[in-house]
């Protein structure tokens, strides 16, 4: 399940459809007239990028299109959701799958992020221990290390 | 060598919205159905092994939304799918008629120009029919595409669709290009074992 999420997050926008919805959202924005549409489009693409900063620039697209157009919500969400996932922001995006599953509790597109959200919260939670663990291993060798040397001193004092 | 996945191959779901697409490859993947399927947010992906003769391939499902607002994005999706499901409603005339302008989408959009495709009516469990299983033959012979109606709620239908679909896409002559290959775990001195491999690459 979550090797098949992994796939999933994995898959990057080509660049030329990058390019493309790019183009479209820069002549509305020059324009001074920028749809929601077009800019969902752009942001679609940028959140699936495989470059964080691009990443990053969809998601502030996003959070633009929430305050002013109602009507997508539910696609804003998820794919702020996913974008923040993509940047490995586990908690704005766990922040954004349960302020969906509380309007669709039982969407399987977001629980499914969701448990993979939780997975990598605990992976990276364990690995911290770990370095903590090791970093404790490490003070006990040098305290066991010292208790030796003084032991050694003492011997050879007597 | 027997249990070994030596493929992953592209598959698309698509048609307009409402038609059963998710539930298909729901109960495809799970062996479930839900009555109250939610729309799909831009396309959702699941992945299945399937076994095939002597070994297992497996299958990449990228099942796109129907809606309007996703219809620019959606075939960005396409490229190097070997497969495609087309679904309509057989409850409802229309979502059939907007079947042609989904193959023209697949048309140009797609890169793999053998792909194969397959014509799927849905919801034959409902009984009130718009489209008979005659006209449905009609429209994929036209479109030289696979047909088969099913019904994903009483799960008629479903598994063979599949099925057929990735045995056609084995047999199509270019379609299982190396780059589909999993290598690893593959034993390349190993194919002559009374077993001919079914994929060309």
């Amino acid at each position: 399940m979550s090797a098949e999420m992994e796939d999933f997050l994995k898959d990057t926008v080509n660049p030329k459809d990058l390019e493309k919805f790019e183009k479209n959202y820069r002549r509305e924005l020059e324009a001074n007239n920028v749809s929601h549409s077009t800019q969902f489009e752009y942001a679609f693409c940028l959140v699936r990028s495989q470059y964080a900063r691009d990443i990053q620039a969809g998601i502030l697209l996003l959070e633009d299109l929430m305050t002013r157009h109602a009507d997508g919500k539910r696609d804003y969400i998820y794919y702020l959701a996913i974008g923040n996932t993509r940047i490995k922001n586990y908690t704005d995006a766990a922040k954004y799958c349960k302020a969906f599953l509380q309007i669709e509790p039982n969407n399987t597109q977001v629980l499914g992020l969701e448990t993979y959200i939780k997975k990598k919260v605990d992976q990276e939670s364990m690995k911290g221990m770990a370095v903590a663990g090791g970093a404790a291993l490490v003070i006990g060798g040098i305290v066991g290390l010292g208790i030796a040397l003084a032991k050694n001193k003492k011997n050879n004092n007597q | 060598m027997s249990g070994e996945i030596f493929a992953t191959l592209k598959v698309l779901i698509i048609g307009e919205s409402g038609v059963g697409k998710s539930s298909i490859l729901l109960r495809y993947t799970d062996d479930d159905f839900d009555h109250d399927q939610n729309l799909t947010i831009g396309v959702d992906f699941k992945t299945k092994v399937v076994d095939i003769d002597d070994g297992k391939v497996k299958l990449a499902i990228w099942d796109t939304a129907g809606q309007e607002r996703f219809r620019t994005l959606t075939p960005s999706f396409y490229r190097d799918a070997q497969g495609a499901i087309l679904v309509y409603d057989t409850s409802n005339k229309n979502t059939l008629v907007k079947l042609e302008s989904w193959l023209n989408e697949l048309e140009i959009y797609n890169t793999k120009p053998n792909m194969v495709k397959m014509v799927v009516g849905n919801k034959i469990d409902k009984p009130e029919r718009e489209v008979s299983r005659d006209d449905g033959i009609r429209f994929a012979r036209k479109h030289r595409t696979l047909f088969l109606e099913t019904s994903a709620k009483t799960s008629e239908g479903v598994k063979q669709a599949f099925e057929e679909l990735v045995r056609k896409i084995i047999e199509t002559e270019g379609l299982c290009e190396p780059s589909t290959l999993y290598n690893r775990g593959l034993d390349l001195n190993n194919e002559d074992d009374g077993h001919q491999s079914t994929c060309s690459c």
